[in-house]
């Protein structure tokens, strides 16, 4: 392009690079060289540099990878949920139908609210003396008397995962939905000239055409199950017993209550690097063709 | 004063694509010419250069005598006529016309004179408060000419214009186009694909190839004497029908042979390929030059009919003649049937020839 | 009407309903919650319906704000910071307003430099742009903890307003290029050749016409930094800087708190983001459409 091209795009993207380098880029910089010292809040004027020391303690504490294998799991449950129930939502608000508008609208409303107000509204619900849940649950007869829900640590991460799946399906579908859009209607028409029904179609030709948008999904909630921390901490605090003590929250306990900066920061680049290294995979495992 | 000149001038992008070689070409002033070729033969990236909305990459590109090179598109006075239209979709069409001329700080009198005449001129005054939405693809062509038209620019460029808009239109707005530029006395510069566009409006013809001149000329010296047979085969509807064939020498006067096929030249190529027997040539027969009747007697070709389409008044035949086949036109007085054999001569003044290796043109008088 | 169209339209019904519950069920009941007695929905089990409703928990936490005694049952339930959660709300007016106009200014020139103009280190530019949200924000809390610190910005909604702004220019940039992409390039051309700069083609010509994109970019960073909790937990410590999810936060762990309060508080932080994203409904999926899956 021309010179004058050239100073023009420079110009107009110098206030984007200014924020990004000094808000983003400096502090990804500055985190990882606090990981290679032992700092913590308590005596900051005693920092020793430890090089990979703090990596190494971490990666010998068994409460690390227990977390790892929560976050696992939280993340694994959640991703599936959210492709299951947006797909779904996606089909059934791609038909036409009057009131279309309405569920649409509707559907705005879980991802609009913040995660402190999802958190306090699925802690009210799943409280153990007066919850919601167990109030249905007893009036349908399914229970006898009231049970414990979040403080049951079998049950703790599942119910997490579900209030974070609420919040998320409402963008997953939203995404879905506007890839199913983009599917041209002639492939319908010709799936039905070759025979195909409403299950066949499904299958062949609507499935498919997803691929693109279900990949999106994937790394995207995938991404931010990995690194969610707001329900955890008011639903949980990682409690009862370390049961919903996934990743985020390990940092976050480390950093600011063991304020041991050293190591809080070593915990975050590993999950950092983890995070970098699973959408590529994904990408290149199951996106061919994106 | 208008005169554009580009000096050696090639363009290659990034990727190393060449899009241009070697052009070197005077436009002059107040004329009309045309850029004609297939898709990427170059010639919207020299439109485009000459807008200033590509660099040039090697080489000069003048306004009269001044070089260009660097001088962003904003500065320079030429007007542009887009395939699209590229309306702005959220103004008037008011709006659109006048836009030029505000962002060049005309007084708002002068905007609202210059913008209403060209509405006036090409009848669509009516429409100067709709939205471009709200147009048919006619009248957005034509808002589109007056938002070029009101600038008064030293340089009217269109690229591909009429391609967008139904047949019949087409047509008449090539008259349109032609009488616009009479009107307006200003070097129009016009690209096209389409051959009989070009023949219909250009004073001069720029046929381009892959980023390489083939030939400029007038569409007379461009259809009569082409300068190679990419030239031949692009103009002319029907395309040129080709016979591969050698220069025979039997003795008497060289003659074009091939196969078991004999055409006889004229005393101009007799003359100019005596001793070049053996060469191989391609020889080039327009439709229009072919004739049912026996009218010469040693250019006689004679083959089946292997097609027939009745095309309005005419017949369009193709004639198959050992392995080839070739189409010409006859009126609809003789009725003919598909598998009939046919003989039909060749006026052998009319015979193009080209070197079979190169496709250049033969005949010494070709441009 | 046949049996496969009656079929159809009983599985629409039914998914729709289905829909419909799982969505707002939860809202709904929060919703009810809130205009209710604290005796009725502590009952086993609750009563589902306020009847009748009342709104002595919202006159409550209004109460709180202006320091007024309340006089009714729930006043004992009030948590000790109730009287933060109008000032909180300020403050969160503040700084999603402060984004969303910094967003803008920042995020429309550079969308459209990627978009329409080929300058060497385009693609670089777009893939740093995006990979600086690949690292989770935990990852960042330490640095920006102690940087913030020694600036002795901690407690000041300008720590908030930038940091807010750093995560959402990829995203907004990211919706906003992909929109300017889909508009013709010859739209652009003509715009020059009619007598605009770059930039005069950028304000008079493609902002007018990316309109539905710039609402959901509007929409998305306005909730963005409504929403948005660890950050604000680190950064700020009085109700100077405290945003609303922090002070939302800080009712769920006080324990003698009544639940309809909690629940009150609840509706009161969330009718400003639901407002605006009902309001705003088509835009978001126009504006996603033209960003989205072309990812």
């Amino acid at each position: 392009m021309s010179a004058s091209d050239q100073r023009s795009a420079m110009l107009l993207l110098s206030p984007m690079m200014a924020v990004l380098l000094a808000v983003a880029v400096f502090p990804v910089l500055y985190s990882l060289w606090t990981s290679l010292f032992d700092i913590k809040l308590t005596r900051m004027n005693n920092v020793s540099f430890v090089g990979l020391g703090n990596y190494v303690t971490t990666f010998l504490d068994p409460m690390f990878w227990a977390a790892v294998g929560r976050t696992a799991w939280f993340t694994v449950s959640a991703v599936l949920a959210i492709m299951v129930i947006a797909t779904l939502m996606a089909l059934l608000l791609n038909q036409e139908f009057r009131g279309r508008r309405i569920l649409s609208t509707a559907l705005l409303i879980p991802w609009a609210i913040p995660y402190v107000v999802d958190g306090l509204m699925w802690k009210w619900i799943y409280d153990s003396g007066y919850g919601a849940l167990n109030g249905l649950l007893l009036q349908l007869g399914l229970i006898k008397h009231y049970l414990v829900w979040l403080g049951d640590t079998h049950k703790t991460l599942a119910l997490i995962c579900s209030a974070f799946v609420w919040k998320e399906v409402p963008l997953a579908t939203i995404l879905l939905l506007v890839t199913l859009k983009s599917v041209s209607p002639d492939l319908y028409a010709a799936a039905r000239v070759d025979g195909a029904n409403v299950w066949g179609r499904l299958l062949h030709v609507t499935l498919p055409a997803m691929r693109p948008g279900f990949m999106l999904v994937m790394i995207y909630e995938a991404m931010m199950a990995v690194r969610h921390f707001d329900l955890f901490f008011i639903l949980t605090e990682g409690g009862p017993a370390d049961a919903s003590h996934v990743l985020s929250w390990h940092i976050y306990v480390e950093t600011f209550r063991n304020l041991s900066f050293g190591t809080g920061a070593a915990i975050a680049y590993l999950l950092a690097l983890a995070t970098f290294g699973m959408s590529y995979a994904i990408i290149r495992l199951l996106g061919k063709r994106l | 004063m208008a005169q554009i000149e580009f000096l050696e001038v090639a363009k290659r992008y990034a990727n190393g694509h060449v899009a241009l070689q070697n052009l070197n070409l005077q436009i002059r002033d107040k004329e009309f010419l045309v850029l004609l070729g297939p898709s990427g033969c170059g010639k919207s990236t020299t439109l485009n250069m000459i807008a200033g909305l590509e660099e040039v990459t090697e080489g000069s590109l003048r306004f009269d005598s001044t070089a260009v090179n660097g001088l962003p598109a904003h500065k320079r006075d030429v007007a542009m006529v887009f395939q699209s239209y590229a309306l702005y979709p959220h103004k008037s069409v008011y709006e659109n016309i006048a836009f030029g001329l505000r962002m060049r700080k005309h007084p708002k009198n002068e905007i609202d004179t210059r913008v209403r005449s060209a509405a006036r001129d090409l009848e669509i005054e009516h429409l100067l408060d709709r939205l471009p939405g709200q147009l048919s693809g006619g009248q957005r062509q034509r808002v589109a000419l007056g938002r070029a038209m009101v600038r008064q620019p030293a340089v009217f460029l269109m690229d591909e214009p009429l391609s967008n808009l139904d047949a019949t239109l087409r047509i008449s707005m090539r008259a349109s186009i032609k009488a616009l530029h009479q009107s307006m006395q200003t070097t129009f510069v016009y690209v096209t694909h389409d051959q009989a566009e070009a023949l219909t409006l250009a004073d001069r013809i720029v046929v381009m190839r892959q980023g390489v001149v083939q030939q400029i000329g007038t569409p007379d010296d461009i259809y009569e004497r082409p300068a190679n047979t990419f030239v031949a085969n692009f103009l002319g509807n029907p395309p040129i029908n080709f016979i591969d064939g050698v220069v025979q020498d039997d003795g008497s006067e060289p003659c074009f042979r091939s196969g078991e096929l004999s055409l006889a030249f004229d005393e101009q190529l007799r003359a100019e390929l005596a001793g070049c027997a053996g060469k191989k040539v391609t020889i080039g027969i327009r439709a229009e030059d072919i004739d049912e009747d026996a009218t010469y007697a040693d250019c006689q070709l004679t083959g089946e009919i292997t097609s027939l389409l009745p095309v309005g008044s005419d017949q369009f035949i193709g004639l198959q003649n050992g392995g080839r086949v070739m189409f010409f036109r006859v009126g609809k007085e003789r009725s003919y049937r598909v598998g009939d054999r046919l003989s039909v001569s060749v006026n052998p003044r009319r015979m193009h020839i080209f070197d079979q290796a190169s496709g250049v043109n033969l005949r010494a008088n070709a441009s | 009407m046949s049996s496969a169209l009656l079929a159809k339209r009983l599985a629409l019904l039914v998914g729709s309903v289905l829909m419909l519950m799982y969505v707002l069920g939860p809202v709904a009941w929060l919703l009810s919650s809130s205009l209710q007695r604290e005796a009725d929905i502590t009952s086993i089990p609750p009563h589902w319906i306020p009847s009748p409703p009342t709104f002595s928990s919202f006159k409550a936490i209004i109460d709180a704000g202006t320091g007024a005694v309340s006089t009714d049952g729930n006043a004992s339930f009030v948590p000790s910071t109730a009287e933060y959660l109008l000032p909180a709300l300020r403050n969160s007016l503040i700084v999603a307003s402060a984004v969303v106009v910094l967003n803008l200014l920042v995020s429309i020139p550079a969308a459209y430099a990627m978009a329409k103009i080929r300058y060497i280190g385009r693609d670089m530019s777009v893939y740093f742009m995006l990979a600086t949200r690949v690292i989770p924000d935990i990852a960042l809390i330490v640095p920006f903890f102690l940087f913030v610190r020694k600036l002795g910005l901690l407690d000041n909604l300008g720590a908030l307003i930038i940091t807010y702004l750093a995560i959402t220019i990829p995203f907004s940039v990211f919706m906003l290029l992909s929109y300017f992409e889909s508009l013709p390039d010859e739209l652009d051309k003509a715009a020059r050749v009619d007598g605009c700069s770059r930039v005069q083609a950028l304000i008079k010509i493609f902002l007018p016409l990316a309109q539905p994109s710039l609402v959901a970019v509007i929409l998305f960073t306005f909730l963005t930094s409504w929403n948005e909790f660890l950050f604000a937990l680190m950064f700020t410590q009085t109700a100077a800087s405290q945003t609303v999810p922090i002070i939302v936060a800080s009712f769920t762990s006080d324990f003698t708190t009544s639940f309809s309060f909690i629940n009150a508080a609840g509706v009161v932080a969330i009718v400003p983001p639901v407002i605006i994203a009902v309001v705003f409904e088509r835009y978001i999926v126009s504006g996603l459409s033209a960003g989205a899956v072309k990812g």
